[in-house]
C-alpha cells in the first residue's frame, strides 16, 4: 500500500522538475505569443515613422516576418541607438532588429546573429563645399554619430589627416542638422540613409559625393549573448529571408531606385 | 503660421513634449520633497555617526552630472532586470537628486530657527512635535519657501536632460521637429525656448517676491 | 526579482582611464574659461543692472532672465544650431551669400559653443550673486571709510572689495562645481573630447554602459571635491579673522 505511494509521488516530482526548467528565451517568446523588436526609428528607411506615426521600414517588416515564422505578433519597441542594448537585457525586448553593426568589439556584450543587411557608406556633403571625394574630405570639418561602425573608420582616416576638426552626435537627425547649418561640411554615412535623406527633399543642397573607401558595414540581429536557441533561429531565418527571395522584395520596397541588394556573404570563408 | 511651415500640428507636438516636462517635474519634486523632508529632519538632528554618512550620500548626487546620473540608473535598472520605462527613470532619478538639495533647504529652514526659541518652546510645556508643528515649520518656512521655489525651477530646467534617456519632452519634441523642417530650427527652439520661460518667469519673480517681502518682515 | 543576464567587465573601464583622464582635462579647461568669462561679464551685468541708461539696463535684464529661467541644454544648442541660423537669415536681408563666396561665417566648432554657452549661462546667474554681493556691503560703509579719509578708489578696494568678495566666494564656488558638471551636456552639441564625450563613444563601442559611466560618474565625484576642497582652503586662509 505505501510503496506504491511513494513511487507515484516520486514519478510524479521526476515530471514536474523535467520539462519547464530547460524553457529558454525562444520557448518564452513563443509561449507569450508576442515578439518584442527594438527598432530604432530615426533611421530612414530602415526604421522610421509614417505620417500617422505608425513605425515602419525595413527593419519593421522583418520584425513581423520573424513574428510570422514564429506564429507569434509583432510588437515594436523604440528604441534610440544608445537604447538598444539596455531594452535587450532589461527583457522590454526579445531581440533588436536595429541595423547593428557586427564589431567584435561589441560582440563582447551581446549576440550577433549573421549579417541581414550590408551597407555601402557614402559621402554626404553640401553643395557649396566643393567637396568631390572621399580624398577631398582631409582637412575639412567632419562629422558622424558616435560610436558607429562608420564613425570608428572615419575618425581613424582624419587621424592620419591634417586640420580640420572631427565631431560625434547622439543621433543621425543631429548630423544632419550640423550638416545643414554649417557646423560640419561632409559625414560619411550609410548609403541607404544618404539617398533617403537626399530624396526627403528636407535638406536642400545635401549631395552624395562617392562612395567611403571602407570596409562593407554588415549589420545583424541582436540577442542576449547567452541565449544560443533564439540567436541559431535568428542566424535561419536571416538565412532563409535571402533563400526565399525576402530580402530582395523588402530592399527594392525601401530602397529600390535600381540598386542591387547588397551581397550578404564574403567569398572564401565561412561565417 | 508666422510665414513659416511650423504648423499648428507641430506646436501641438511640443505641448504634448511640454506637459511631459511639467509632468516629470511633478513627480520629481513631490518624491524629492517628501524624501528631502525625512533626509532634512534627520540631518538637522541626529548625531554626527547618522549625520555624517548620509550628508556623504547626498554630496554624491549633488557632484555627479544629473546627465550621467541618468545614463547609469537607467543602465544599472537595465541590468537589475526592472524594466522600467523611460518616464519612470527620469522621474526616480530626478527625485533622487531633488531630494539631495531639499535636504539641505530643510535642513537649512530648521537650523535657522534659533534654539533659544526652541527651548522656550519645550519650557512652555509644547511637546516635541508642537513645537516643530507650531514653531519650527512656521519660521523655517520663511527661510525654506524661496529657496523650494528655486529649486521646483532648476528641477522643471533639468528635466530637459531626460532626452539622453529617450523621453520625448519639450526639448527633444523641438528637434524631431527640427529634423523635419531644419529651415525652421530658429522658430522652433525660439517656442521652445519661450515656453520654458513663460512657465518659469512668473514662477521665479513670485520667489523673488515672498523672499523679499518676508526678509523687511525681520 | 534580480533576474541578472549581464558580467561586469570593469577591466575594459579601467584600461580606458587614461583616455578618460584627458577628457577630464577638457572638461576641466571647459569650466574655468567659462567661469573666468562668467565672472567678467557677470560684474558688467551686475553694473549694466544698475546702470540710468534704459537699454543698457534691458539688455543686462533680458541676458540674466534668459540665462536663468531656460535650461542650460537648451542655451548651448541655441547657441550651437541657433546662432548660425540667425546669421544666415541677417545674411539674406541684406542679400549676402556667404556660402556662394566660398566663406563659412556659420561655423562654430562644439567646443566654442560649450564654452560660450556655459559661460553665458555663468555670467547670468554670477550677475545677481554679485548684486547680492553688492547689497551685503551696507553703504554706510563707504562713508564711514571716506569719513576717515579714504579716497573713492581706496574705499571701494579696501573697505567695500574685501567684504564682497566674502559674500560671494561661496555662490561662486557652487557655480564652478556647477560649470564642470554642466560640460556633460557638450554630447548633445558634437563634443566627444570631454569626459562625457569620451564615455560615450567608448559607451557606443563597446555597449558596457553601466561600467564607462560608474567610472566617469567617479572622476566627477572627485574634481568636483578637489574644487569643493580646495576652495574651502582658501577661504580658509583669506577670511580668518
Amino acid at each position: 500500500m505505501r510503496l506504491p505511494l511513494i513511487l507515484a509521488a516520486g514519478a510524479l516530482t521526476l515530471g514536474l522538475t523535467a520539462t519547464p526548467v530547460l524553457a529558454d528565451k525562444l520557448d518564452d517568446i513563443i509561449a507569450s505569443g508576442v515578439l518584442r523588436c527594438a527598432v530604432t526609428l530615426d533611421f530612414p528607411p530602415m526604421g522610421s515613422r509614417d505620417d500617422n506615426n505608425e513605425p515602419i521600414g525595413f527593419d519593421v517588416d522583418t520584425c513581423n516576418d520573424l513574428a510570422a515564422t514564429l506564429g507569434v505578433t509583432p510588437e515594436i519597441v523604440e528604441t534610440p541607438f544608445p537604447d538598444r542594448i539596455p531594452a535587450l537585457v532589461s527583457g522590454r525586448a526579445d531581440v533588436g532588429v536595429a541595423s547593428t553593426s557586427d564589431t567584435l568589439e561589441r560582440a563582447k556584450t551581446i549576440g550577433f546573429s549573421i549579417p541581414y543587411f550590408a551597407f555601402n557608406n557614402v559621402v554626404l556633403t553640401r553643395e557649396d563645399t566643393g567637396i568631390e571625394s572621399y580624398e577631398d574630405l582631409a582637412g575639412k570639418n567632419l562629422g558622424s554619430v558616435a560610436g558607429v561602425f562608420e564613425a570608428i573608420a572615419l575618425e581613424e582616416d582624419f587621424d592620419t589627416w591634417e586640420g580640420g576638426s572631427f565631431r560625434t552626435f547622439q543621433s543621425q537627425a543631429d548630423v544632419f542638422l550640423a550638416l545643414n547649418q554649417g557646423q560640419i561640411d561632409a559625414t560619411v554615412v550609410t548609403g541607404t540613409v544618404a539617398a533617403s535623406t537626399v530624396n526627403s527633399g528636407n535638406f536642400d543642397g545635401f549631395v552624395i559625393k562617392g562612395e567611403a573607401p571602407f570596409l562593407v558595414d554588415y549589420v545583424s540581429l541582436i540577442a542576449l549573448r547567452q541565449e544560443y536557441g533564439l540567436l541559431n533561429y535568428l542566424n535561419l531565418f536571416a538565412h532563409q529571408q535571402v533563400r526565399t527571395g525576402r530580402y530582395e522584395e523588402l530592399f527594392e520596397k525601401w530602397v529600390g531606385g535600381g540598386a542591387e541588394a547588397p551581397n550578404l556573404t564574403v567569398p572564401g570563408t565561412y561565417y | 503660421m508666422l510665414g513659416t511651415s511650423v504648423t499648428w500640428g507641430d506646436v501641438t507636438f511640443m505641448m504634448t513634449g511640454a506637459g511631459l516636462t511639467l509632468a516629470i517635474t511633478f513627480w520629481a519634486m513631490l518624491g524629492g520633497t517628501l524624501m528631502g523632508m525625512v533626509f532634512g529632519l534627520i540631518r538637522a538632528q541626529s548625531p554626527w555617526y547618522v549625520n555624517h554618512p548620509l550628508g556623504a550620500v547626498l554630496d554624491i548626487l549633488r557632484s555627479v552630472p544629473l546627465l550621467i546620473q541618468f545614463i547609469l540608473f537607467n543602465s544599472f535598472q537595465s541590468i537589475a532586470g526592472l524594466g522600467m520605462n523611460p518616464f519612470v527613470v527620469g522621474c526616480v532619478v530626478l527625485a533622487a537628486y531633488t531630494s539631495a538639495f531639499c535636504t539641505e533647504i530643510v535642513r537649512g529652514g530648521i537650523l535657522a530657527v534659533p534654539a533659544t526659541t526652541r527651548k522656550a518652546a519645550r519650557s512652555l510645556g509644547m511637546t516635541y512635535w508642537q513645537d516643530m508643528r507650531y514653531v519650527v515649520l512656521p519660521l523655517g518656512t520663511r527661510v525654506m519657501l524661496p529657496s523650494w521655489i528655486g529649486l521646483t525651477l532648476g528641477v522643471m530646467k533639468d528635466t530637459a536632460l531626460v532626452y539622453a534617456i529617450g523621453v520625448i519632452e519639450l526639448l527633444r519634441s523641438s528637434q524631431i521637429i527640427i529634423t523635419r523642417k531644419p529651415h525652421e530650427a530658429l522658430i522652433i527652439l525660439a517656442i521652445a525656448g519661450l515656453i520654458y520661460f513663460i512657465v518659469s518667469f512668473p514662477v521665479s519673480r513670485l520667489g523673488a517676491h515672498l523672499e523679499k517681502k518676508w526678509r523687511e518682515n525681520d | 526579482m534580480f533576474n541578472i543576464n549581464y558580467t561586469f567587465h570593469w577591466n575594459q573601464a579601467f584600461r580606458a582611464l587614461p583616455d578618460m583622464l584627458e577628457g577630464a582635462l577638457i572638461t576641466l579647461q571647459i569650466a574655468v574659461l567659462s567661469m573666468l568669462i562668467g565672472i567678467v561679464v557677470g560684474v558688467l551685468l551686475a553694473l549694466a543692472k544698475e546702470a540710468r541708461f534704459a537699454p543698457l539696463r534691458w539688455f543686462a535684464n533680458t541676458w540674466i532672465e534668459i540665462a536663468r529661467n531656460t535650461p542650460a541644454l537648451f542655451q548651448v544648442y541655441m547657441i550651437y544650431f541657433g546662432i548660425p541660423a540667425v546669421l544666415q537669415l541677417a545674411a539674406s536681408l541684406f542679400g549676402i551669400d556667404f556660402r556662394a563666396l566660398g566663406i563659412n561665417i556659420f561655423y562654430l566648432d562644439s567646443y566654442w559653443a560649450v564654452l560660450v554657452g556655459i559661460a553665458f549661462n555663468n555670467a547670468g546667474y554670477l550677475a545677481e550673486t554679485f548684486r547680492g554681493g553688492l547689497r551685503a556691503v551696507p553703504p554706510t560703509q563707504t562713508r564711514a571709510a571716506r569719513s576717515l579719509g579714504f579716497n573713492a578708489v581706496d574705499s571701494f578696494r579696501l573697505i567695500v572689495l574685501p567684504q564682497m568678495f566674502r559674500a560671494v566666494f561661496h555662490p561662486m564656488t557652487n557655480q564652478m562645481v556647477w560649470a564642470i558638471l554642466m560640460t556633460s551636456i557638450g554630447i548633445f552639441v558634437g563634443l566627444n573630447t570631454d569626459l562625457t564625450g569620451i564615455t560615450q563613444e567608448l559607451n557606443a563601442r563597446t555597449f558596457r554602459t553601466f561600467e564607462f559611466f560608474a567610472l566617469a560618474a567617479a572622476i566627477y565625484y572627485v574634481i568636483a571635491k578637489i574644487v569643493t576642497g580646495g576652495a574651502r582652503l582658501i577661504a580658509w586662509r583669506l577670511f580668518r579673522y
